[in-house]
């Protein structure tokens, strides 16, 4: 595209006032290397005359438009011209609400950042989307059970082909093998039919939904839109190309033998799945004799919410436990159910159904330390507990005991064993490696061909669960295009989980359609630009594949690294990992921020101080900060990045080699609880700049010159001072050395 | 397949905002109205998200930029739907769109906050302080538009905020409008009102001066509420040291809300520790009845009581009364595992107040059957109607999101069925 | 450590409590909201929240020698409160009940008296044997109650019945204060400072003030408590003018019996009172604390009954209406012995048992300071 400029300024909201234009225009027009005609200003630029001298411009053949006015946060309607390249210099936020009117020092902020924004228009061009070949549209889902019968169901009732592969020999899951399921229905005092039987019979009906049993996925090769699986089905293999896959391969029970303690092994004591399955049989009777059980035993938490075995709960095993015992109690007037929680946990409105089974005189309830379970003789068990409301330590004589028993996600497995080669590969410890190798490898479920692994990496803290890390954002996992739903993500009940999985099923067709269009998939879901490497440079060092944090690049034999475009999300992260600085979008490059950095002027009298916000949360912070009107030390130059994570080492050298006196890197908070939607973008970037410090003290550059603040966007009241601060003592340390040169 | 239809989303919090963005982003065109000025609803009031203890407007700045950047989504600010009527694929709908008195050249410079002469309570702040009548809500607000009160606005014969306006952004004399439109489906996404706390007579709700709500609580700790952060107690100002917390101040209560309203335990927990990470010195005591940290929530619950500086007890707390010399809340409560009742003296009790549906107070235009305590029958809607989240049973906002992304398919389904 | 205890449930006792005006027992969830807005309760293991939960799992051990139970004055605050509509201090009236059972012997009268079935069998029992021992021909002339009923019969009759009724009632506070001595480890204390002070405040009613919901309970009580004692002194004072002095019937209306009819006139009317106060009350606290169980309503019938018989039977013999007059009289004499001889098995039981509960909680020094 031959660009053709316009700049525009504002002069309203302060802006007038704080600027004098007359000076700016000039030196805009001089270092920005444009014509001084060029350069209009308008009292009122968002003002509908303001637009339309915008409008006649773009009439006239504009097409490269700088705006020098408020934050691109605001008036995003009124500055929106589509096809052009439009770029919004944050002269209100930045200089007229934050530094002294008509000073020397705002001049120049606003004299820099017009300039920047020049040259950021001049290195950026207009994005065009990358639309690979040969999309599939087809949403695979993994898991038969509730979760998977349901987004299934969901994606295909949403006019999309399905393919739903399940291991086992018939469809169900857990859910199948219930008696009834607990009350779904205001006012919560009927056991439900399992939903279950209605849902298989649906999906194995409908047209839209490939169903394989017995199956299981072998490979899966690819990215978004044209992922080519293997499924293998009793010895045989088929293959097929999807679009986005759902994960629903549910849990296991946890291991009861582990549970000893509590009576596990001993004949009359079950778990709550074996209850079901007694249920469901007709009668509730003991193992051992075959005897009517009449005083039955429910342990909570057997398991759960235990460090020594799942340190969290299972969310659903109060509301099974309450529908047990009603089993119990319907099948024989004269039984008792005996229930020892922790805590009651019936969330909601399933309070309701707590307190409905509560009132039956045969079911007793109290809150309770199980600490063992004996024997106490013709294969009656005593319940041995203390800190109970009974008493602070008490035995209860019971004929049979129900484990309420934990949920194990079917991902846990396949991550414990990858972690463990990962692990043991990191420190060497070869013997690790063959143990773990000799160990039987777990059930694999995507069998990714990732050059980043074969499974959803592991989340710190989630012991296994392929949860997403954010609250607000429920299906971000770190696989593009794979969304998991029901309990592999969390423990959830059955109607929690079906509703997941319509979640996860609307996240996969997003995706497929994103992919269509050439758009990145969330967060940044408006993005058409992506990453473009110079191949030719390439040295094949592969910090891009390792530190993609969605694993979007591949290597081929050669050991060369390619993009699964994708399976991309456009932070950046590859960009600044590159040391050969050959990445680069349409509207973002090492170049492109570069220029920007090294057109700051700078003066030998004056420090400068470069702050690098993230643009997620430190700029809206910053803005929040101006719209506050708390002063920004005028010394500082804010450049937005789309992540820390694509900070290149080379901006560093650019700023101090210029002789900019101090650098700050804003990003996100790191570490378990990250708030990088870029995983770890602010952690990446600190690494990297602990690289260089070494080299920096060397060169008698204070490697304090350079500091990665941590942000949250709420800490805005906060955040001047710590740049003031940061600028204070870059001012102790002196001016850069290569000032001078 | 047929010609796509939009869908209508009523409320523009969380749930609201995540089946619009989800839905315009699977490629249906969406509307969203809002009966508030700003968008964002009740998390916009949060200092932070638990677990992870992250603040909620990092998330909205995300879905506002999805809104901002996708064509597909038009909203409604100070709307609301006053009838729904037809069929799956073809509602007809009418949305009053009152007034905001202030247009879209608003530029957000504050001119006529500084010069409006009224001062009201901040009901963004739950009444701890005062706004004026032409006011945003917070600086990180969408739309980031002011708006005056019309309810205590002295209107025309005042007009400052008018005079004040470099920008020809107010009219006093703006009218409510009516705007009809046709969709496929609709979302029901009102979601939630904090349980009155004046009817919590023996907790002292809303007469001792040191005795709050959670959601108060949260704009106490908040960077941009009353007291930019700092907790200080209502009555004069003092540190906070010595806080309780009251769990099923309302909730599981057949005389109140009878059932159990889902955040208030994790709420507990975490105001817990926004007090001792501000006064290391602090004490925190949380009164239970059971603790529910359903999941991974279970391991907050450990790090926090863990924590020597917080103690938790089962047993509700019942009384509460106030010392008129000092402003220390006095409350009773029950130690039952210890078998005691005790009585201790706090700076300040937080009652952890419960949640009531939005229709409860305000039904949805339609044939829809309510619980007695107003949430929605889901299974009593028509076809092409979806409720979400807080509507049908409390949740939190990790389950409202993950249920609006779930309703956003089947609102999609609806717009194409027919 | 300690043993562990061993938990039998028996859900008889539970089905007990139920059927005895504890239907809502089940629905605690010990939150303890009760135990915190009981306002009579020592701080120290306090009531009623534990004795729910012993009872919703039959517990019936636990309350062998629980002055707790006892020492619940049934002002309903915790019904009040309850947030699962629980009515702690309705079931603590249906444990008492069954504790009634289990320390006044034959424990089956309990039941025979608080069945719906056999009380009208229990009446017409006494009228018969009453009608048998006695010779009532409603007389010709003046109505004078001696002349239907004879003072001595009367006597004969009614003094054993009351003296039965003392003696099952102290046979049970002996076999209940041993219990609660067992069962709270003590075993000493100062007895005859206990027992002073549990009269004071029973003469003063001060537990009863506490009430917070129901506070009009404390003037009911009051009235009927103490109407009992003026009825008691001037029946005290008939049996001694009769029986030891020798003199004129004090009950004639023309008489000298001039203080023993005061007492009588001012028990009648404040018994009256009580009693409808009483009544007023349950309708009043319904909504919040429910109207009560069978077991109350028995006691507040009996009591009513007899004030209402006899101020009736007084009013007709004053009109001069024999008939009514005689009849009513009897009826009035049916229920002043059922009351006597029903009082260790019904709610009136209450007297023994609270009065040893308040003693032992003096006594063991557990009390609320």
């Amino acid at each position: 595209m031959e660009k053709k400029y316009g700049v525009y300024l504002c002069k309203g909201c302060g802006i007038g006032e704080t600027i004098n234009m007359e000076k700016l225009k000039p030196r805009v027009s001089g270092k920005g290397r444009v014509p001084a005609d060029i350069i209009k200003e308008h009292p009122v630029l968002c003002s509908p005359e303001g637009l339309e001298l915008i409008k006649n411009d773009i009439k006239e053949g504009t097409n490269t438009i700088i705006i020098g006015a408020c934050s691109p946060r605001v008036k995003y309607e009124e500055f929106d011209f589509p096809g052009t390249i439009t770029e919004r210099v944050n002269l209100r936020e930045f200089v007229a609400w934050t530094a002294e009117p008509m000073s020397s020092d705002a001049q120049s902020l606003a004299d820099d950042y017009m300039v920047m924004g020049i040259i950021k228009a001049q290195k950026g061009d207009v994005p065009e989307p990358n639309i690979l070949q040969d999309l599939s549209k087809t949403i695979l889902v993994i898991g038969g059970g509730m979760a998977g019968l349901s987004a299934a169901l969901e994606a295909a009732n949403a006019g999309y082909q399905v393919v739903l592969v399940e291991k086992e020999a018939e469809l169900g899951g857990w859910a199948a093998k219930l008696y009834k399921e607990t009350p779904r229905q205001y006012p919560y005092d009927k056991l439900e039919e399992p939903r279950v039987v209605a849902r298989i019979k649906e999906v194995e009906a409908h047209s839209g939904i490939k169903v394989f049993k017995s199956s299981f996925i072998e490979k899966t090769e690819g990215q978004p839109g044209l992922l080519d699986i293997t499924i293998k089905s009793n010895g045989n293999s088929e293959s097929m190309r999807v679009g986005a896959v759902v994960m629903a391969a549910g849990w296991k029970p946890y291991d009861a033998s582990k549970l000893e303690y509590l009576g596990y092994g001993k004949p009359n004591v079950i778990t709550s799945i074996q209850m079901e399955e007694m249920a469901k049989k007709g009668k509730i009777t003991r193992p051992s004799d075959g005897r009517e059980a009449k005083k039955v035993a429910f342990i909570q938490c057997a398991g759960s919410r235990d460090p020594n075995h799942l340190p969290y709960c299972s969310s659903f095993c109060c509301g099974t436990s309450l529908k047990q015992a009603k089993y119990v109690r319907e099948k024989d007037g004269d039984s008792v159910a005996m229930i020892f929680y922790k805590d009651i946990r019936t969330p909601g409105q399933t309070e309701l159904f707590y307190k409905n089974m509560q009132n039956d005189p045969g079911v007793l309830l109290t809150k309770a330390e199980v600490t063992g379970v004996s024997d106490a003789g013709n294969g009656n068990l005593y319940v041995e507990a203390e800190n109970t409301l009974l008493g602070e330590k008490i035995k209860v004589e019971a004929d049979l005991v129900v484990l309420a028993i934990g949920v194990v996600p079917a991902t846990r497995a396949p991550q414990e064993y990858l972690d463990g080669l990962t692990e043991a590969q990191k420190k060497g410890d070869d013997a690790k490696m063959s143990y773990i190798e000799s160990t039987p490898k777990p059930d694999f479920i995507l069998n990714l061909t990732y050059r980043q692994g074969p499974e959803i990496p592991s989340l710190e803290g989630a012991y296994g669960f392929a949860d997403s890390n954010f609250i607000c954002f429920q299906y971000e996992t770190r696989r593009t295009g794979i969304y998991a739903a029901g309990c592999v993500r969390q423990p959830m009940a059955m109607a929690d989980a079906a509703d997941d999985a319509a979640g996860a099923a609307l996240k996969a067709i997003q995706c497929v359609e994103h992919v269509a269009k050439g758009i990145a998939v969330h967060p940044r879901a408006w993005d058409t630009t992506f990453p473009d490497p110079m191949m030719i440079k390439c040295t094949s060092c592969k910090r891009c594949t390792e530190e993609c944090p969605f694993g979007a690049i591949d290597e081929d034999e050669k050991g060369t690294p390619f993009y699964r475009l994708n399976r991309c999300r456009r932070c950046g992260t590859c960009m600044g990992a590159c040391p050969e600085r050959i990445v680069s979008f349409k509207d973002f490059s090492v170049d492109l921020v570069g220029s920007m950095i090294k057109s700051i002027e700078v003066d030998e009298d004056e420090f400068r101080i470069i702050v690098l916000a993230c643009e997620n949360d430190a700029y809206p912070a910053l803005d929040s900060a101006a719209i506050k009107r708390i002063k920004l030390n005028p010394k500082v130059r804010i450049i937005p990045v789309r992540c820390l994570g694509s900070t290149n080492l080379v901006w560093v050298t650019d700023a101090f080699s210029k002789g900019i006196d101090g650098l700050v890197l804003l990003g996100c908070k790191y570490g378990e609880n990250y708030q990088c939607h870029f995983v770890k973008g602010s952690e990446l970037a600190n690494y990297r700049f602990s690289k260089v410090k070494e080299t920096l003290d060397k060169l008698q550059l204070e490697s304090d010159r350079c500091q990665l603040m941590q942000v949250a966007i709420s800490e805005y009241d906060k955040l001047p001072q710590m740049i003031n601060d940061f600028v204070e003592r870059v001012e102790e340390i002196g001016p850069n050395p290569f000032k001078e040169l | 397949m047929a010609e796509k239809k939009k869908v209508l989303v009523i409320g523009g919090g969380f749930s609201g905002l995540t089946a619009a963005v989800e839905t315009a982003e699977a490629g249906s065109e969406v509307i969203i109205v809002e009966k508030a000025p700003f968008f964002g609803g009740r998390v916009t009031q949060l200092n932070k998200y638990f677990p992870k203890l992250c603040p909620p407007n990092c998330g909205l700045e995300i879905n506002f930029r999805r809104i901002k950047t996708n064509g597909d989504i038009t909203f409604y600010t100070l709307a609301e739907v006053e009838s729904i009527s037809g069929q799956e694929g073809n509602y007809d709908v009418t949305i009053k769109v009152n007034p905001r008195f202030v247009n879209d050249k608003c530029v957000g410079c504050n001119a006529c906050n500084e010069a409006c002469p009224v001062e009201i309570p901040n009901e963004f702040n739950f009444g701890l302080d005062k706004t004026k009548a032409a006011y945003i809500t917070h600086n990180q607000a969408f739309p980031f538009k002011y708006v005056i009160d019309g309810k205590h606005c002295k209107g025309t014969s005042c007009a400052k905020c008018a005079e004040a306006c470099k920008y020809d952004a107010i009219h006093l004399d703006m009218k409510p409008e009516t705007v009809k439109v046709n969709v496929g489906s609709v979302v029901l996404a009102s979601g939630w009102e904090p349980y009155d706390v004046t009817k919590l007579d023996i907790l002292g709700g809303g007469k001792i001066k040191n005795v709050i709500t959670n959601m108060q609580m949260e704009r106490l700790a908040a960077p941009n509420g009353p007291t930019a952060g700092k907790i200080l107690r209502p009555s004069d100002g003092k540190e906070v040291k010595n806080i309780a917390f009251v769990q099923c101040a309302g909730s599981r209560d057949e005389n109140h809300l009878p059932y159990c309203s889902y955040i208030c335990c994790m709420a507990s927990l975490k105001q817990a520790t926004y007090l001792r990470e501000q006064y290391p010195d602090s004490k925190a005591r949380i009164f239970y009845i059971d603790i529910r940290t359903p999941g991974r929530y279970e391991q907050f619950y450990w790090k926090v009581k863990d924590d020597p500086g917080v103690t938790l007890t089962k047993g509700k707390v019942a009384k509460i009364t106030e010392d008129a010399a000092t402003g220390d809340v006095i409350m009773v409560a029950e130690d039952v595992l210890a078998g005691k009742k005790i009585t201790e003296t706090f700076d300040m009790v937080v009652l952890a107040t419960g949640m009531v549906p939005s229709t409860r107070a305000s039904k949805i235009p339609g044939d829809i059957s309510y619980t007695n305590e107003g949430f929605v029958q889901a299974a009593s809607l028509k076809k092409g109607i979806y409720a979400v989240g807080t509507l049908k049973s409390p949740v939190d906002v990790a389950k409202s999101v993950q249920d609006a992304t779930g309703v956003a398919i089947k609102s999609i389904q609806s717009s194409r069925r027919s | 450590m300690a043993e562990a205890t061993v938990i039998k449930p028996d859900l008889d006792f539970v089905k007990g409590v139920i059927e005895g005006g504890g239907e809502s027992l089940k629905k605690c969830y010990q939150c303890a909201t009760c135990t915190v807005v009981c306002n009579v309760t020592p701080d120290d293991n306090p009531f009623p929240r534990k004795e729910m939960v012993w009872a919703q799992w039959g517990l019936k051990e636990k309350f062998a020698g629980n002055p707790d139970v006892w020492l619940c004055h049934q002002c309903n605050d915790c019904t009040a409160y309850c947030p699962r509509d629980a009515k702690p201090g309705e079931v603590l009236g249906a444990i008492r009940k069954q504790t009634i059972k289990q320390y006044s012997s034959p424990a089956f009268m309990v039941n025979f008296v608080n069945s719906k079935a056999f009380i009208p069998v229990m009446l017409l029992l006494l009228a018969g044997l009453l009608s048998a021992a006695g010779t009532f021909a409603i007389p010709d002339g003046e109505i004078i109650f001696s002349k239907f009923a004879s003072t001595h019969f009367l006597q004969f009759v009614f003094t054993p019945a009351l003296l039965f009724g003392f003696a099952v009632g102290a046979l049970g506070v002996k076999k209940f204060w041993a219990d609660m001595k067992k069962s709270a480890g003590v075993s000493s204390g100062d007895l005859g400072g206990s027992v002073s002070a549990t009269a004071s405040e029973i003469l003063g009613h001060s537990k009863f003030k506490m009430c917070g919901v129901s506070k009009d309970r404390f003037t009911a009580h009051f009235l009927v408590f103490y109407s009992f004692v003026a009825l008691g002194i001037a029946t005290a004072l008939g049996v001694l003018y009769i029986d030891i002095l020798h003199i004129e019937s004090p009950f004639s209306l023309t008489g000298t019996g001039f203080p023993v009819k005061i007492f009588g006139a001012v028990g009648a009317a404040g018994l009256l009172l009580g009693v409808l106060l009483m009544i007023s009350n349950r309708f009043k606290n319904a909504e919040k604390v429910g109207m009560g169980s069978y077991f109350d309503w028995l006691l507040i019938t009996i009591i009513g009954v007899i004030m209402a018989s006899g101020i009736l039977s007084w009013l007709t013999r004053v009109a001069g209406i024999a008939t009514v007059a005689y009849s009513v009289y009897f009826i009035h004499l049916v229920f002043v012995l059922s009351l006597f001889l029903y009082l260790p098995y019904s709610k009136l039981a209450h007297m023994f048992y609270r009065s040893a509960a308040i003693c032992f909680l003096k006594y063991s020094g557990r009390e609320k300071q």
